[in-house]
């Protein structure tokens, strides 16, 4: 969970939430797939923005269920395909801990 | 046979004759000149209908006769070993799986009644002249108007596009969509404007020639809201899905042709003299066709343990598909091109030796390892769950209760005389979660024969070569201790997403595959040794030492060889089954022989 304490620098070092911890994974997690500028991301852009297609989508899902060590829809990431879509529904949805 | 899944290949062979008869429906003579035509085999397809084969594409609960996969592969191979043409231009239907997934009961219940009754064909039409296989980047439209859509723009090139009655086409619904914008469409053509769509001329290709390889064309052409198939935005998911099915499927059709391209060759081999002797007898080509044959019942092991696994084990699919659709066609490819050098200049000619059908099933077969997803697309499948199946295989050893689950299934997927239960398409996942039960169970299947070493063997079997038994676990942790290398490899590795990959990676990918098959043979072989048609050959082993020997040598150049009367014996089951017309395969069923009446011009129904 190194990623957890380098959010990302769109995001304020105030108390992390469970919302702003997972857009900082995600936001870390395409930074180092796709080799971007963490600081480059926009939470609000589609991640095809980015060059995530539709198999990465389902594959960092996965990643994501490892992290959280939870079941995830693969789909969740074309379903709400901006980073801050995805956190904000995986809180509301799902037991999240984090 | 009394594994009662095969009945029905044996009731087709039977029905069909033997095709090294002119006067049999689906001769060799007969589809070569097909072939040479470029013809489409209107009356063959229309016999198959008579006949009622289309009915075991449709599940029982949509009014179908379909059962299992592993009764659907075995009557593939059947068509598949006469002729590629009509096998892939008939087996189309196997798209009628997408409605069966997808569909509302009424859709359900007019494909049914479509494919019964009125014997039409489906056709697939996600390709596009300009997107190959990256479906998402596709330009063909479907615009929202009252009471249906406006398809618009071109599909290329589709198997069966111009000669069916159903189009499945994948169409982008909204702009902004991303991988959630495009929409499955059951296109029934009876109903369009025909003012508003085309067909696009036929290609003319290097193999199945006398197939309809060709496009159709939408101009603003109104498809009504009924034709749309699950909800709006969920064309991908489906798309992915069904190819998880038809991928695994698509191995049968090498399978039957490298039945017909050994027969033939066999066929010359046990006449052909040169230098005084038969060229079955010389070592050279004697170990080619062994060594083929071994081959072959590798790829037979993956395949029906796949057909059977898709019961059980639905939701792992992303991975068993993939190594199925590689592993299978390309190694059959290989076969064939190895089997050739014992049929010498034969092997290339086109109205010689069996009507040529040496080079026509080579032909026509080299499609299969790229249609349907290539093995490019397959490697690059699996390469990205790689990371995910090395870390659960690692987390499954801590959880006896998983592990305990996972063996059941196991014995299910791999036993051919268990009941297997109903396939359910609404399990098949896009992903697998890291889950790979034939890699995952190598540990306790190698426990489980350490287990029958000396008296451990449980009194109801039949005794175990001991020798035999050895070498297999022997070989066994040569697998594992591969796959412990492999997995440490993938997991310390930095891992790339997208379509960046390595060469290197590609080529884990592979070993992967070869693993995966290896374990299957074991697997088969433990759980059918005991089964009373599998008896003799198959139960006595020495042909799973070689398979695992074959697998492993490309890792291991220093393995220990087998003993060669092992060689010789599985020589020997190849000739029997040569001689016996039997299928070459590890469930040698009856092949219709020269020796019985001609099939029949009118066809009788299978009741």
């Amino acid at each position: 969970m190194q990623q957890l304490q380098n959010p990302s620098a769109s995001e304020p070092l105030t108390q992390p939430t469970p919302v702003s911890k997972i857009q900082s994974w995600l936001v870390d997690q395409l930074a180092d797939v796709l080799s971007l500028d963490p600081t480059t991301i926009d939470v609000k852009q589609p991640l095809t923005r980015y060059g995530l297609d539709s198999i990465d989508a389902v594959t960092l899902v996965g990643d994501l269920e490892d992290w959280l060590d939870l079941e995830l829809p693969s789909t969740l990431l074309w379903d709400y395909p901006s980073i801050e879509k995805a956190a904000a529904h995986m809180v509301e949805e799902f037991d999240v801990t984090l | 046979m009394t594994l009662a899944q095969y009945q029905l290949a044996e009731q087709l062979e039977q029905a069909l004759g033997n095709p090294h008869q002119v006067e049999s429906l689906m001769s060799f003579q007969r589809t070569a000149e097909l072939d040479e035509a470029e013809q489409f085999p209107h009356d063959e397809i229309a016999w198959l209908y008579s006949w009622g084969l289309q009915n075991y594409y449709i599940p029982t609960e949509c009014g179908g006769k379909f059962t299992s996969f592993e009764e659907f592969v075995a009557f593939v191979r059947v068509l598949a070993r006469r002729d590629l043409n009509i096998s892939i231009a008939f087996t189309t239907l196997f798209w009628s799986f997408l409605t069966w997934m997808a569909g509302s009961d009424e859709q359900k219940q007019t494909l049914s009644q479509l494919m019964s009754e009125d014997h039409t064909a489906m056709c697939l039409a996600y390709s596009e002249r300009e997107h190959g296989s990256d479906l998402v980047g596709g330009g063909v439209t479907a615009t929202k108007v009252a009471g249906g859509y406006l398809l618009n723009g071109e599909k290329w090139p589709i198997n069966r596009a111009t000669i069916s009655g159903v189009t499945y086409v994948l169409a982008r619904t909204d702009p902004d969509g991303g991988n959630r914008g495009l929409s499955l469409f059951m296109v029934e053509k009876q109903y369009l404007e025909p003012s508003q769509y085309y067909n696009l001329p036929k290609i003319k290709t290097h193999g199945i020639r006398a197939a309809d390889m060709s496009g159709i064309g939408f101009s603003d052409c109104f498809i009504p809201d009924r034709m749309l198939l699950g909800p709006e935005g969920h064309g991908l998911e489906l798309g992915l899905k069904g190819f998880q099915i038809t991928r695994a499927l698509c191995a049968a059709f090498s399978q039957g042709a490298a039945d017909t391209t050994m027969r033939t060759t066999l066929n010359f081999a046990v006449n052909r003299q040169l230098y005084g002797k038969t060229v079955i007898d010389m070592p050279h080509a004697r170990r080619t066709l062994t060594n083929a044959f071994v081959d072959m019942l590798i790829c037979d092991c993956v395949n029906i343990g796949a057909a059977r696994g898709f019961h059980v084990a639905t939701d792992q699919f992303s991975v068993w598909s993939a190594v199925d659709k590689y592993f299978v066609p390309v190694t059959l490819e290989q076969v064939m091109k190895e089997t050739s050098v014992v049929l010498g200049s034969r092997f290339y000619m086109r109205d010689e030796h069996d009507s040529g059908v040496f080079q026509k099933a080579l032909r026509d077969s080299a499609i299969i390892s790229m249609f349907d997803g290539s093995s490019v697309v397959n490697l690059h499948a699996l390469i990205l769950q790689r990371r995910q199946l090395a870390k659960a295989r690692l987390r499954i050893r801590q959880k006896p209760d998983q592990l305990a689950a996972l063996k059941v299934r196991l014995a299910q997927s791999f036993s051919l005389d268990q009941s297997l239960p109903p396939f359910e398409p609404n399990r098949l996942e896009l992903f697998s979660r890291g889950a790979d039960d034939v890699m995952q169970g190598l540990e306790s299947t190698l426990a489980d024969l350490e287990a029958w070493q000396g008296s451990g063997q449980s009194m109801s079997s039949q005794p175990v070569n001991q020798a035999v038994l050895s070498q297999v676990i022997e070989l066994g942790k040569v697998i594992l201790e591969e796959i412990n290398a492999q997995d440490a490899l993938i997991t310390q590795s930095a891992f790339e997403h997208g379509h960046d990959q390595s060469f290197e990676s590609f080529e884990l990918a592979k070993q992967y595959c070869h693993l995966h098959a290896a374990i299957a043979c074991i697997l088969m072989w433990m759980h059918n040794r005991n089964h009373e048609d599998m008896q003799g050959f198959f139960a006595e082993g020495e042909w799973l030492v070689l398979s695992l020997h074959r697998l492993l040598s490309r890792f291991r150049r220093s393995l220990t060889p087998p003993p060669s009367t092992y060689y010789e014996n599985v020589a020997q089951e190849l000739l029997q089954l040569h001689q016996a017309d039997k299928m070459f395969s590890i469930v040698p069923f009856q092949l219709a022989q020269r020796s019985r009446a001609p099939a029949i011009a009118a066809p009788c129904l299978v009741t």
